[in-house]
C-alpha cells in the first residue's frame, strides 16, 4: 500500500517533460543540400528529392510516457472527472457493459499489453471486488468487420479473454435487430439507437484510446455501439462537408452530430467513460529513425534505412505484407482520465493536441502527403484504392485546424502504388462498389441516392458482416464521404507512383509515374513559384495553419 | 421485373445446392435412396453395389462433373417413378432440411426481400429438389431428370444434364426467357465446378468453396462466404430498415 501510495503522489506532482523549445525545427524550408525526404509509399517507402522551397512539416517528437499506467488509471478511476468514483457506483446485483474500441486503433497495433488490457483488467478488478458478476464486454465495432478470435485475445489479454469469451465477450453486432434499440431522436431528428445490452445496463463503462482528436468523447458509444439507422444521420456526404476538419472537433459537423446523439444516450444510460491518449512513438528500436528529419541522419541511420529499403523490396508482396503486419509499436500512455463524458474528452483532447499540433504559417498550392501500408480499415488486410482515397484524401488532408494545409482550388499530390486489390473477406462491397459504383459517377450525392441503400441491405454482405469478418456493406461509401471535403476543396489530385492508372482514373484522379512527374504537372499548371508543403509522415501530425 | 405469390422480384439469384445450401452431396442421396428402397436383403445389396462403384464414381467426378451424374444416376435403374417421388419428399423431409444450413435460410429469405427471385440451379435429382423447392417457396429449378419407360427408371438422365456449363447455359436461357440481365443476377455455389456458372452471372459468391474455388474466388475478388450450423440469436432488419 505504501508503495501504491507513493507512485500515486509521484503521479501528482510528476509533469510531462515535453520539451516545447523541440518544436522549433518541425517546418523546415529545403534548400539545393538538403537531403532527400522519406516517404511513405504503400508497403514500401520512397526516398525523393524534393524541390528547393519545399515546406516540411515534422511530427513533434513522443511525449514523455506515464511512469506506470496502471497506477495512473487507478487514480482516473478514484478521482474521476463530474462523477463519483467507479467504486462508489457499484453493488452487486448491477448489471454492467464493458465497451471496447476496436481493431481500428492505434495504429499499428500497439506492443502487448496493450493499454485496453490494462485499464480493462483494472475495472474488471474492481468490478469483481464489489461482487458486481453480471457484466459483458462488447467490442464497439459499429459497422467495422468482427474482430477475430486472435485479435480480440490480443488486445484484451488472456485474462478476461479466458473468463468472458465468447458468451460475455463479443462483436457488436448491428445488424442483429434483437440487440439494438431506439433510445429517441436529437432537435435534428438524428435517430439515436443503440446496444440494448449497453441500453439496458444499469452502468456503462467506455474503454477508449484517443490516437487522433477525432476519437472519443461522444463518437465513442453513439458511434461504437450504434448501428447503421443512426450512423447514416452523419456518415453522409453533407454532413462530411460541414466537417473543416475531423481533427477539429469543434469545426466538425460529424462531431457536433456526435454529440448531439451522445448527449440522448447520456440522458438514458449512466455512462463512466475512461479516455486515454497515446505519445506518437510509432516505430522504435532498430526503426525509430522514420521520426527524424533526413538532414539529420547519421551513417548508422543512413545504414539502417538502406537496409530497411533493401529488405522491403526484395520481400515478395505477402512477406512484405506479412512482416508490416506483425510489427507492433512501442507506444506509451500519455494520460488517462475517467468519469462524465464530456469533462473527460476535454482533457484528453488537450493532451492529444499538446502531442501533435505543430504551428504552421499559411497555405500553400501543392501538397505532398505519403499514404502509408495501413489505415484504420485495413488492420492484418489489404489496403484497396478506396482505402487509400480514403487515407490521403480523407485523413491526411484533414490533418489540420483553422485551415487546410493546401489552399482551396490547389494540388494534392497522394504517394501510393494505387493497386486494383481487394481483401475479399475484408471487404466485399468495396469490390462491387469501385468497379460498378465508381463507374458511374464519383459524385458522392449521388453514390448516395442511388446505391447507398442496396449495399446496406444487401444480404450477402449483411450476411459477410454478421458472421464472416467484413466490414458492413455500406462500409465504402462511407470512406468515400470522408474525402468529401478534401475533394470540395482541391482543384486537383495527383497520384503519385501509381502502378495502375486505370484505378486513379476510375477514381477521378490523375496518374503520375513518379513524384517527380507529380510535381512537374502541379507546376506545370500553377508556375514554378508554386509553393509546395509536405506532410511528413510517420507518425502523425497536425497543422495549426495561421 | 416479375411477379411470384405476391413478391416482386427485380432480378434472381441462382443456387447451387450440394455443399452450398446444404451440407450433403449427390452420394449421400443415391446412399440414401437404395438404402431405402428395397427390403433389407435387397437394401444391402444395393449398398454393395454402391460401394463398389464409389471408386469409378471417384474417378468419374475427378475427371467430369457430368460423367459423376450420369454414373450416379445410373444406380437408380429400375426404380419406379412413384417410388423415388416418395423417397425423395422422405429423403427432403428427414435429411435435407436437417442439413440445410440455417445460415441459408437467412440468406434465402434477405436476397427474396431485396426483390431476387431464388432459383435452385443443381445437379440433384428432380425428385428430391422439387420436394425441397416446394418447402422453401422456390417456384423455378433446374435439377436433373431421370428418363423413365413404363414409370420404371432406365438409369439414364434426360438432356440436359445440370453440371458444369450447362449450368451456366441454363441461366443464359431462362435469364433470355424471363427479361433478366445476368450482370444484375447474383450466384451462389461452393464448387470449383462450378466456375462456368459462377462467371456467368454479375454478382458471384463462393460458399463454402473447396480449395480450387476458393483461390479462384480471391483471385478474381468475389465474396467469399462460410455458412456454419449455429443460428443467429434473432433475423437481421427486415427490408423496410426499421427494427
Amino acid at each position: 500500500m505504501a508503495q501504491a501510495e507513493r507512485k500515486l503522489k509521484e503521479l501528482k506532482t510528476a509533469h510531462l517533460k515535453h520539451d516545447i523549445g523541440a518544436r522549433r525545427d518541425l517546418v523546415v524550408t529545403l534548400n539545393t543540400r538538403s537531403q532527400a525526404r522519406l516517404i511513405s509509399y504503400g508497403d514500401d517507402f520512397l526516398v525523393a528529392k524534393l524541390p528547393p522551397g519545399t515546406r516540411v512539416i515534422y511530427p513533434p517528437p513522443p511525449l514523455e510516457p506515464l511512469p506506470d499506467p496502471d497506477v495512473a488509471i487507478r487514480y482516473a478511476l478514484l478521482h474521476p472527472e463530474n462523477a463519483d468514483p467507479l467504486f462508489a457506483q457499484l453493488n452487486p446485483n448491477m448489471r454492467v457493459t464493458i465497451a471496447i474500441d476496436d481493431i481500428s486503433l492505434p495504429l499499428p497495433p500497439m506492443q502487448r499489453p496493450d493499454m485496453r488490457e490494462r485499464m480493462l483488467n483494472i475495472v474488471l478488478q474492481t468490478l469483481a471486488d464489489y461482487g458486481v458478476d453480471d457484466v459483458h464486454l462488447i467490442v464497439a465495432t459499429s459497422l467495422h468487420r468482427r474482430m477475430t478470435e486472435d485479435e480480440i485475445r490480443r488486445m484484451v489479454g488472456e485474462r478476461a479473454f479466458k473468463a468472458f469469451w465468447p458468451d460475455r465477450l463479443y462483436n457488436f453486432d448491428a445488424e442483429n435487430r434483437a440487440e439494438v434499440v431506439m433510445l429517441g431522436k436529437t432537435d435534428h431528428g438524428e435517430e439515436v439507437w443503440l446496444s440494448r445490452r449497453a441500453a439496458e445496463s444499469d452502468l456503462l463503462i467506455y474503454l477508449n484510446i484517443n490516437l487522433v482528436p477525432m476519437d472519443g468523447g461522444h463518437k465513442s458509444v453513439a458511434v461504437g455501439l450504434a448501428p447503421y439507422q443512426s450512423l447514416r444521420h452523419h456518415h453522409n456526404p453533407a454532413t462530411m462537408r460541414d466537417s473543416r476538419s475531423y481533427m477539429d472537433p469543434t469545426r466538425s459537423g460529424l462531431h457536433r452530430s456526435a454529440d448531439r446523439m451522445g448527449k440522448i444516450v447520456n440522458r438514458n444510460v449512466n455512462v463512466f467513460t475512461i479516455e486515454s491518449a497515446i505519445n506518437n512513438r510509432m516505430y522504435g528500436g532498430l526503426l525509430d529513425f522514420l521520426h527524424k528529419n533526413e538532414d539529420r541522419f547519421s551513417d548508422w541511420d543512413h545504414a539502417r534505412l538502406s537496409t530497411f529499403k533493401w529488405t522491403l523490396r526484395n520481400l515478395s508482396d505477402g512477406m512484405r505484407r506479412e512482416m508490416l503486419r506483425r510489427y507492433a509499436a512501442p507506444y506509451g500512455m500519455t494520460g488517462v482520465w475517467a468519469g462524465e463524458t464530456e469533462a473527460v474528452h476535454s482533457k484528453a483532447l488537450a493532451r492529444v493536441f499538446q502531442q501533435y499540433a505543430v504551428p504552421v504559417k499559411g497555405q500553400s498550392d501543392i501538397l505532398i502527403v505519403g499514404v502509408p501500408y495501413i489505415c484504420p480499415y485495413n488492420v492484418n488486410s489489404i489496403m484497396n484504392p478506396v482505402l487509400v482515397q480514403c487515407t490521403g484524401l480523407g485523413y491526411l488532408f484533414n490533418m489540420y485546424r483553422n485551415k487546410p494545409l493546401v489552399r482551396a482550388g490547389g494540388t494534392l499530390i497522394i504517394c501510393h502504388p494505387l493497386r486494383d486489390e481487394f481483401h475479399p473477406e475484408h471487404h466485399p462491397s468495396y469490390v462491387e462498389f469501385f468497379h460498378r459504383c465508381l463507374a458511374e459517377t464519383t459524385d458522392s450525392v449521388e453514390l448516395e441516392k442511388s446505391f447507398e441503400a442496396e449495399f446496406a441491405r444487401n444480404p450477402t454482405y449483411v450476411h459477410m458482416y454478421r458472421y464472416g469478418n467484413a466490414y458492413h456493406g455500406v462500409h465504402p461509401f462511407y470512406m468515400w464521404y470522408w474525402g468529401e471535403p478534401g475533394r470540395q476543396h482541391v482543384g486537383r489530385i495527383i497520384a503519385a507512383g501509381c502502378e495502375e492508372p486505370e484505378v486513379a482514373a476510375r477514381m477521378g484522379w490523375e496518374p503520375a509515374d513518379t513524384l517527380d512527374q507529380a510535381i512537374a504537372m502541379a507546376t506545370a499548371e500553377l508556375g514554378r513559384s508554386a509553393s509546395i508543403t509536405y506532410l511528413h509522415l510517420p507518425p502523425l501530425v497536425i497543422a495549426d495553419v495561421e | 421485373m416479375s411477379v411470384q405469390n405476391g413478391n416482386t422480384f427485380r432480378s434472381a439469384a441462382f443456387y447451387d445446392l450440394d455443399g452450398t445450401l446444404v451440407d450433403v452431396n449427390l452420394l449421400h442421396v443415391t446412399a440414401y435412396m437404395l438404402a431405402n428402397v428395397a427390403e433389407w436383403k435387397g437394401r444391402l445389396a444395393n449398398i454393395a453395389t454402391l460401394a463398389m462403384k464409389l471408386p469409378g464414381l471417384y474417378a468419374a467426378e475427378r475427371h467430369d462433373r457430368r460423367l459423376l451424374n450420369v454414373a450416379m444416376f445410373g444406380i437408380f435403374k429400375g426404380i419406379s417413378r412413384d417410388r423415388l417421388a416418395v423417397l425423395g419428399e422422405e429423403y427432403c423431409e428427414r435429411v435435407l432440411m436437417q442439413h440445410f444450413y440455417s445460415q441459408a435460410v437467412d440468406l434465402l429469405a434477405g436476397n427474396r426481400d431485396a426483390g431476387l427471385e431464388p432459383i435452385l440451379v443443381t445437379g440433384s435429382p428432380d425428385f428430391v429438389v422439387s420436394a425441397l423447392a416446394r418447402r422453401l417457396g422456390v417456384a423455378t429449378f433446374a435439377a436433373n431428370r431421370l428418363a423413365y419407360s413404363r414409370n420404371l427408371a432406365t438409369g439414364r438422365l434426360r438432356e440436359p444434364i445440370i453440371a458444369g456449363e450447362e449450368k451456366a447455359r441454363w441461366c443464359e436461357e431462362y435469364a433470355a426467357r424471363k427479361g433478366l440481365r445476368l450482370r444484375d443476377c447474383w450466384g451462389y455455389a461452393d464448387s470449383y465446378y462450378d466456375l462456368p456458372f459462377l462467371t456467368a452471372l454479375g454478382h458471384p459468391v463462393a460458399v463454402n468453396p473447396d480449395r480450387r474455388l476458393l483461390a479462384t474466388a480471391r483471385d478474381r475478388q468475389w465474396p467469399i462466404i462460410r455458412f456454419g450450423r449455429s443460428r443467429a440469436a434473432a433475423p437481421a432488419w427486415p427490408d423496410d430498415g426499421e427494427p
